[in-house]
């Protein structure tokens, strides 16, 4: 019943997005694009970058739309174009993107198709022997560290990983005192998976003082846990570590359940903060800990949600970056002032990456984001554990 | 316009793969290894320009002789198995290349970064093109060059003796092998030229997209590299193109107005095409084919006459 | 230490047979359908995964009991079986193998699809029976549930021997098999023969699929393409056509995949098994039950 909802609510977001196109086509308009997977495996992730996308430019539009430089108001007008996770795809509907009027982009969802049409683009701007595209691109789940740095045409608004886990483990060791021990688990063959253990959660809990007690390793698509699990039970950990995605945590919670491993405390990958954990197996992710760069926990978070509910899709930690990737574009645009005519298409898209290139702060969902030189972001976050078939906020570090 | 030119460049690295598991499939073996090949060249190429900065002709050269190397040696055990067997120990060889670069680190130091494979995360800044001035339109005549000079051998090859030795292998093994061809020979030839051309698109194509990772060599590259010849039918190296065309341009490209529709009508359509189309876009209709389709003893799938044959 | 190291082989050895047999339904499945046609059929495993969504979607539905959906997941997975006929098989030509090849890719691609434009591509929980229960053996733990798979599997099995050896369809599905046209000319028609073969085949790749989803509890469509790539080991290992062949070449894909899992790791895992396996078919080209050595 759960699903007919969500695909009726989509045909209703597909529907009213298509007619909210064809109206806006007499008034002055900004185009800002979003591509990404929304078919596919991973398609969940752009059908809510899509939904949240629509949802905040209808706010926008309803609230008067966006100043241009001559101080007229245009409307957004934007449409989502699907990569399938595909990275010569990717490229080819960048390439198309930036064949149009479209000012930006926003985008993509996958971490491998981000990087390598990351490479395409020229890496330092204003350096003419690189022939790279030039189009700003205003990252929202991709989330694999360190991605922006490879061009500076690229933003990111995803959180950073590395922040979020030391401040949870630093966490873990006050609220913890007993626990000394930590078994790590990952998901060996996807790219953001691999690095957020090795590069981010290890290194954070070695920091902290827990002392490493074991790794699995499992792939993408296994199925069978038990002797990665069998590891864990010997080497009887305090703090599970669990850097997978939902399939593969979900089939490793229930081979704990079943060979009961019980740790103290346990700890998710950011990206499993969603509802796809929930719907595979939410009794055994019950007291499962993430850290997350969205949680309705203020009233503008809670009405971002219901707005994006209500374009057929869900609010987590990645739409929430699609509609504050809306919200920043619309700041943007309106202090570089874009002129929005079709003679000033290179001078607008350039004054936008200056524009988001200068940013040292930019308002967000949970409270104001940093904005890195490099291009990336450190978002506010909050700590949330799955409790009765939901996602709870276990401690906000910013309050 | 670039927008066009950069889907050209799709259509060209395509073709290439297309046309590496075409000449395999003229001595009738469906092989599931071009994703492997394709890997190999891809994974040289990259480590030529990027990590010991050659130039992307030799490169892309060096890929294509280490990817036919490799094939050739393959090529000895493989073939001694047909119809399915085949299909599984081919596949199984694509996988195992696969991880192989799974589980490759191997990194260099390059103007202060680290450059290289590295394992699951792939290897990154294959950035030949753009950091040498290249524009897109360069890389796109540069692309269709090696294609149609590969076509051109190709279809030179179809005309001559080497091209009907491959298709009477390809139609009647028995029949080939009682004129006095050598099957080992031939086949391996095959493999060894199908290996040639994968590594050339696998050069190429690491170095349109500047960051390869093993994922993206798996199963369904190899059984894309198989359906473009079958889809465009064998009679000529037109069928792999059109089918290149009507994959990537039509059911990719074409329909992206559909969104999430798009990826259902994909795989429909290509059932579709195969039931009215059995034969492939553009059929057999090289007339060199026919005769010796005609000629041969036995139709060589029909159940009985393979009993018989065995 | 070297206690645990034999705990540790013995226990991922049991696993892997265990886990094994979902393997070898499917390479069963496989090898009825090339018996019968001599042809490829790679929309399999994905219309197995579709068929245990249908059993998802009674879950959804009417809150049915685990047994239902398992029977649903079958029959579902048959009847999608008989559909991938019509579309790939019945209309393309008997003598071009490649035509039905590449349409059985697309429906692959189709159905997968399918199924994730229905799910949203989430992972749905799946029913499982005796979750809980762990025989203990010392240090040996055997799952409660896996021991219920392979009771499941070899119930199936049974039952398809029976099928096949005691019943006149049987007869003349082996007949067909056997000699398609000598089979035509005794008045056996092949369509129908052919029809009822797609659908076993589709009811024991649902059964495979099922248990998959119950052992692991979570269903998601990435699993099709790694049951279609090991049913496809199994049944080279085991010698086309032959069904002992394609149980044993399943449990030994299940075993030698836990065993290599355990002694390097998992992302060499799957290198040793297709080495291990390229050599098995170049050396024994025919398979281990195979009655001819690389026969088209």
């Amino acid at each position: 019943m759960k699903l007919k909802a969500l695909v009726a609510a989509g045909l209703v977001g597909a529907s009213s997005l298509a007619l909210a196109t064809a109206a806006a086509a007499q008034d002055k308009t900004i185009r800002i694009v979003g591509f990404g997977a929304s078919s596919g495996v991973v398609g969940i992730f752009g059908q809510n970058s899509t939904a949240a996308m629509s949802a905040a430019f209808e706010k926008i539009n309803a609230e008067g739309g966006v100043t241009l430089a001559d101080g007229s108001q245009a409307r957004i007008v934007t449409e989502y174009y699907d990569d399938r996770c595909n990275a010569e795809e990717g490229i080819s509907v960048l390439r198309r993107i930036a064949s149009t009027d479209a000012l930006v982009a926003i985008g993509p969802t996958c971490s491998n198709v981000a990087e390598p049409l990351f490479g395409i683009m020229q890496a330092r701007v204003d350096d003419e022997s690189d022939t790279g595209l030039q189009f700003p691109v205003f990252t929202d789940v991709a989330i694999k560290g360190g991605l922006a740095g490879i061009s500076d045409w690229v933003f990111r608004n995803t959180p950073s990983e590395a922040a979020m886990y030391d401040e949870l483990f630093g966490w873990l060791r006050e609220t913890h005192p007993d626990a000394t021990t930590i078994f790590g688990g990952v998901e060996e063959d996807f790219a953001h998976s691999r690095a957020s253990w090795y590069d981010v959660m290890k290194t954070a809990a070695d920091k902290h003082g827990f002392e490493l007690v074991g790794e699995a390793q499992w792939l993408l698509s296994d199925t069978n846990f038990s002797n990665q699990v069998r590891g864990m039970r010997r080497a009887e950990p305090d703090i599970v570590a669990i850097s997978a995605h939902p399939f593969t945590t979900c089939g490793v919670l229930r081979e704990m359940a079943r060979q009961r491993v019980e740790p103290e405390v346990l700890v998710g990958l950011t990206s499993s903060s969603s509802l796809e954990t929930l719907s595979g197996c939410a009794t055994e992710a019950e007291g499962l800990t993430i850290p997350t760069s969205f949680a309705p926990v203020n009233d503008e978070a809670r009405a971002a949600a219901e707005a994006v509910v209500a374009e057929g899709g869900q609010m987590d930690l990645h739409s929430a970056s699609a509609w504050e990737n809306a919200m920043i574009l619309k700041d943007v645009i309106e202090q570089v002032g874009v002129e929005g005519t079709a003679e000033s298409l290179e001078e607008d898209r350039r004054k936008i990456r200056d524009g988001l290139a200068a940013m040292e702060s930019a308002p967000g969902l949970l409270g104001t984001n940093q904005r890195m030189p490099d291009g990336e972001a450190v978002k506010p976050y909050v700590f949330v554990h799955a409790r009765d078939g939901g996602w709870e906020v276990l401690h906000n570090p910013g309050s | 316009m670039d927008f066009y030119l950069g889907l050209a460049q799709i259509f060209g690295v395509h073709t290439l793969l297309g046309l590496s598991a075409y000449v395999v499939l003229l001595t009738g073996q469906v092989s599931m290894a071009q994703a492997g090949f394709y890997a190999i060249g891809a994974y040289t190429a990259g480590a030529m320009t990027a990590m010991f900065g050659l130039h992307i002709l030799p490169a892309i050269v060096i890929a294509g002789l280490v990817s036919a190397a490799i094939a050739c040696i393959v090529g000895f055990p493989a073939l001694r198995v047909k119809g399915l067997m085949l299909v599984v120990a081919t596949l199984a060889f694509g996988e195992m290349v696969r991880l192989f670069f799974f589980n490759l680190t191997w990194q260099v130091e390059r103007n202060g970064d680290r450059v290289g494979p590295n394992g699951a995360e792939g290897f990154r800044s294959i950035r030949y093109f753009p950091e040498n001035g290249w524009e897109v339109w360069h890389v796109t005549v540069f692309i269709w060059f090696v294609v149609v000079v590969v076509m051109g051998a190709l279809w030179w090859m179809d005309r001559t003796r080497a091209g009907a030795v491959l298709r009477a292998v390809g139609h009647d093994e028995t029949a080939a092998q009682s004129i006095g061809l050598n099957l080992t020979a031939v086949k391996v030839g095959a493999m060894t030229a199908g290996g040639f051309i994968a590594g050339l698109g696998g050069g190429i194509y690491a170095h349109t997209v500047t960051h390869i990772e093993h994922g993206v060599f798996g199963v369904l590259l190899a059984t894309f590299a198989i359906a473009y010849p079958i889809l465009g039918g064998l009679g000529s190296v037109f069928g792999t193109l059109i089918a290149v065309l009507f994959i990537q341009g039509f059911l990719i490209e074409g329909l992206r107005f559909m969104g999430e529709w798009r990826s259902l009508l994909f795989g429909a359509l290509i059932v579709l095409a195969m039931n009215l189309r059995p034969h492939g876009l553009l059929g057999e209709h090289a007339p060199r084919l026919k005769n010796l389709f005609g000629a041969g003893p036995a139709r060589p799938s029909d159940p009985l006459s393979t009993k018989e044959a065995k | 230490m070297d206690y645990f190291l034999i705990i540790d082989f013995v226990q991922s050895l049991l696993d892997g047979l265990l886990f094994g047999t979902t393997y070898a339904l499917i390479g069963i499945g496989f090898t009825l359908i090339f018996g019968v046609m001599r042809k490829l059929n790679l929309a399999y495993g994905a219309a197995a995964l579709a068929g245990t969504y249908i059993g998802v979607a009674a879950t959804f539905a009417f809150d049915a009991p685990p047994p239902v959906v398992f029977l649903l997941s079958a029959l579902g997975s048959g009847a999608i079986g008989i559909v991938v006929y019509y579309c790939c098989f019945r209309f393309t030509p008997t003598h071009y193998p490649m035509a039905s090849l590449l349409a059985s890719v697309g429906m692959l691609l189709f159905i997968d699809e399918v199924v994730i434009h229905a799910s949203h591509g989430m992972p749905l929980p799946y029913p499982s029976v005796f979750r809980e229960a762990t025989i203990e053996l010392g240090d040996i733990w055997v799952r409660g549930d896996l021991l219920f798979v392979f009771f499941i599997c070899v119930v199936a099995m049974a039952v398809l021997f029976w099928l096949l050896y005691r019943t006149p369809l049987g007869l003349a599905t082996r007949a067909v098999s056997q000699q398609p046209r000598a089979a035509a000319l005794c008045g056996i028609d092949p369509t129908r023969v052919n029809l009822l073969t797609f659908g076993l085949a589709g009811i024991l790749g649902g059964i495979a699929g099922a248990m998959t989803a119950a052992a692991v509890g979570v269903l998601s469509p990435i699993i099709a393409m790694g049951l279609t790539v090991k049913g496809l080991i199994a049944v080279v290992i085991g010698g086309l056509g032959s069904i002992p062949g394609a149980i044993i070449g399943g449990l030994l894909v299940g075993a030698a995949e836990n065993v290599f899992l355990m002694l390097r790791g998992v992302t060499e895992r799957d290198i040793y098994v297709m080495l291990l396996l390229f050599l098995f078919l170049t050396l024994r080209p025919g398979g281990l039950f195979g009655s001819t050595a690389g026969r088209d």
